[in-house]
């Protein structure tokens, strides 16, 4: 019954594949891409933590020596990173107020793991650019991926040097990345359809440069202080301060 | 000749359609199918909410989330339809997932037409199969390959170095939804969820299994080194001796001369309607006796050594007259409901007491536990087990069915 099945299935798809003129389907191919809006206004800022941070918990990394050989000194989490009230780790981005659409980036954006660690741990990605993931440990690592609106995936890279390319093909705010071997592995990316964002440094500072002259609404996402947003008109060539400030849970 | 030759390729090209046509979706045959035979665990919606949802471990699938273990496909997409009847038409082994061979092929293919409706996963995603290359079959595998990739490919981090399930990482993984999950005690073949041959264990491999920390090796190794592994894998799988009787031994013959029987073992204590999901699922006993005493040697898997209270410990419940192991009622009403006369004789070892002996090595528990023989030639016996890591004590608890012990 189940060989009937299969090679009947050979049978319709290879109809079907000649329905179709054996036309190859283009897969997730690139859309034509619109003349992008030149621009070349700033908004620059910095995103600050108002009261006192929460000390930030010790990573535990016994379960695995080849991860705790790669730190002389304890490693704290990353959910929250503030220096002088500063917030590191904060994706800022334009939420409203462009049109058109924009260009992939060549170029991949790369995410290590190095010393069982995601590097960097929070970032900014467009949709369909690609996305290089690094095992730079000698230590199984596995990257599952719980994304909502893009495909989710779980893939293990067992071996030093490994890399696997993704991609996602949806906008999507949050995408958590986590290692289940090493529990305290986790990384955040933001998907846009433009190339409109920034991630803030160790000094809670944020550029996103390029823009076209316009009114937009500008949004701070914080993976554990929620997001806040605020409106801004610039003039092409304009460079304009915006800054945000988180409170402490 | 040559039209009859057409003719025959004709009918051949029909017929394989024919077999080929999973019959046309009929959904409301499907939902009636479904109500019928699934909504009692995954809900009639597939939330994963039906009645009996809470009485059980694992608990149902949430279908309406369309996050499917066990397919053939790559990592985050959905499961061809041939998967979804593979599960449906073999159950899940391990798990209350019973195999509805009973139902009529064509209604199971409803079935899958109707599962399929439930989440937004099919629409959202295509399956993507993947390729396994070619069994090399039994004795051709390099299973010294396989060895060495296990430990390459990091399987011990989570199964542990001889596969029982307790390497560094397990104690902290959990599902898709935060849960505490277990990985696979790889020497109980029987308990694999989706098969133990070495193409189940390739295709796990090859795919993941999504929703759990398992992850997709498919971009990590080749199918051909994924044959190695999985026959290695298969070859550490230890063939159950599961028995309904225990049969003890003259002391003087010694352990090796004590025939083994192995005891399937499962959880019966509900919590506010829910089932408290225990770790150990077998054990095997031997026994030995002389005169006056019986000696059990009983030994069990569990990933971690708990000394301290909830400790690690294991009984045996023993009723005189075997006969009265129809009246006893379940083991899980032990102590205080047992409506039995005489109520059993239950003798208790704990990892905590360290009075008995007892050795844990590499994710095994050894006690051997002594206690006056039986006055008969047979009695009735249970076991029980408590595994302390997962703050088993009292009633949560892994029991076993009554059996016979005799006395050779």
């Amino acid at each position: 019954m189940k060989r009937g099945l299969k090679s009947g299935w050979l049978v319709v798809m290879s109809l079907a594949l000649i329905a179709a003129g054996n036309k190859p389907q283009e897969a997730a191919a690139v859309k034509p891409v619109e003349a992008a809006p030149a621009g070349g206004a700033v908004i620059s800022g910095k995103v600050a933590l108002a009261g006192t941070a929460p000390a930030p918990a010790k990573l535990q990394m016994a379960a695995d020596p080849v991860c705790m050989q790669q730190h002389s000194a304890a490693v704290t989490a990353q959910d929250v990173v503030a220096n002088n009230g500063m917030l590191q780790w904060v994706l800022v981005y334009v939420k409203e107020g462009l049109t058109g659409s924009f260009p992939v980036p060549a170029e991949s954006v790369v995410v290590n793991q190095t010393g069982c660690m995601y590097q960097p741990h929070v970032f900014g990605i467009q949709v369909g650019q690609k996305l290089e993931i690094v095992n730079n440990d000698s230590t199984l690592h596995n990257i599952n991926c719980q994304a909502k609106t893009n495909k989710k995936f779980n893939i293990a890279q067992p071996v030093k040097g490994m890399k696997t390319t993704k991609s996602f093909d949806q906008p999507e705010l949050g995408v958590p990345f986590k290692c289940n071997v090493h529990p305290w592995m986790s990384a955040h990316a933001g998907v846009f359809s433009h190339p409109f964002f920034a991630v803030t440094g160790a000094d809670g500072t944020f550029s996103i440069k390029g823009l076209p002259a316009g009114t937009y609404t500008i949004e701070a996402w914080q993976e554990k202080l929620g997001t806040q947003s605020q409106k801004v008109t610039v003039a092409d060539g304009e460079s304009k301060e915006l800054n945000f400030s988180f409170s402490g849970k | 000749m040559r039209r009859a030759l057409l003719l025959i390729v004709a009918f051949v090209l029909t017929a394989n359609l024919a077999w080929a046509a999973e019959p046309a979706a009929d959904l409301e045959a499907g939902k009636q199918a479904y109500l019928d035979n699934c909504a009692r665990c995954h809900g009639p919606t597939g939330a994963g909410d039906g009645r009996d949802s809470k009485r059980m471990f694992p608990r149902p699938r949430k279908l309406s989330e369309g996050v499917f273990k066990f397919r053939t496909t790559a990592s985050g997409t959905p499961p061809t339809d041939e998967d979804l009847y593979e599960t449906i038409s073999n159950g899940l082994p391990g798990s209350r997932m019973p195999d509805f061979q009973r139902l009529p092929e064509e209604i199971r293919w409803q079935l899958v037409q109707y599962v399929k409706s439930l989440s937004t996963a099919f629409k959202d995603q295509k399956p993507e199969p993947l390729k396994f290359g070619t069994d090399p079959g039994p004795g051709k595998a390099n299973l010294g390959k396989g060895k060495q990739l296990y430990t390459q490919l990091g399987c011990n981090a989570c199964h542990g170095a001889q596969g029982l399930g307790n390497g560094p990482s397990a104690a902290t993984l959990v599902d898709q939804w935060n849960n505490p999950i277990r990985p696979a005690d790889l020497t109980q073949g029987w308990n694999y969820r989706s098969g133990s041959s070495p193409k189940d264990i390739l295709v796990r491999l090859m795919t993941g299994i999504d929703g759990t920390p398992m992850p997709s090796y498919a971009e990590a190794v080749k199918p051909e080194e994924g044959w190695d592994l999985a026959y290695y894998v298969h070859s550490i799988q230890a063939e159950p001796r599961w028995n309904s009787t225990v049969e003890a031994v003259k002391e003087s013959l010694g352990w090796e001369k004590a025939p083994r029987t192995d005891l399937r073992l499962s959880g019966n204590f509900y919590k506010d309607g829910e089932l408290l999901p225990v770790t150990v699922r077998a054990i095997s006993v031997q026994a030995l006796y002389n005169g006056t005493e019986i000696l059990f040697r009983l030994s069990w898997h569990d990933p971690n050594e708990s000394k301290e209270a909830p400790a690690d410990a294991v009984a045996v419940a023993l009723l005189q007259d075997p006969k009265m192991r129809w009246r006893a009622g379940s083991l899980r009403v032990l102590p205080t409901e047992m409506n039995s006369i005489p109520a059993p004789d239950v003798t208790q070892w704990s990892a905590k007491e360290g009075s008995a002996s007892g050795t844990y090595q590499d994710g095994e528990w050894v006690a051997l536990l002594k206690r006056p023989a039986p006055a008969g030639k047979s009695a009735g016996l249970g076991v029980m087990v408590w595994d302390g890591g997962n703050a088993e004590q009292g009633r949560h608890r892994a029991n076993s069915n009554w059996v016979e012990l005799i006395l050779k």
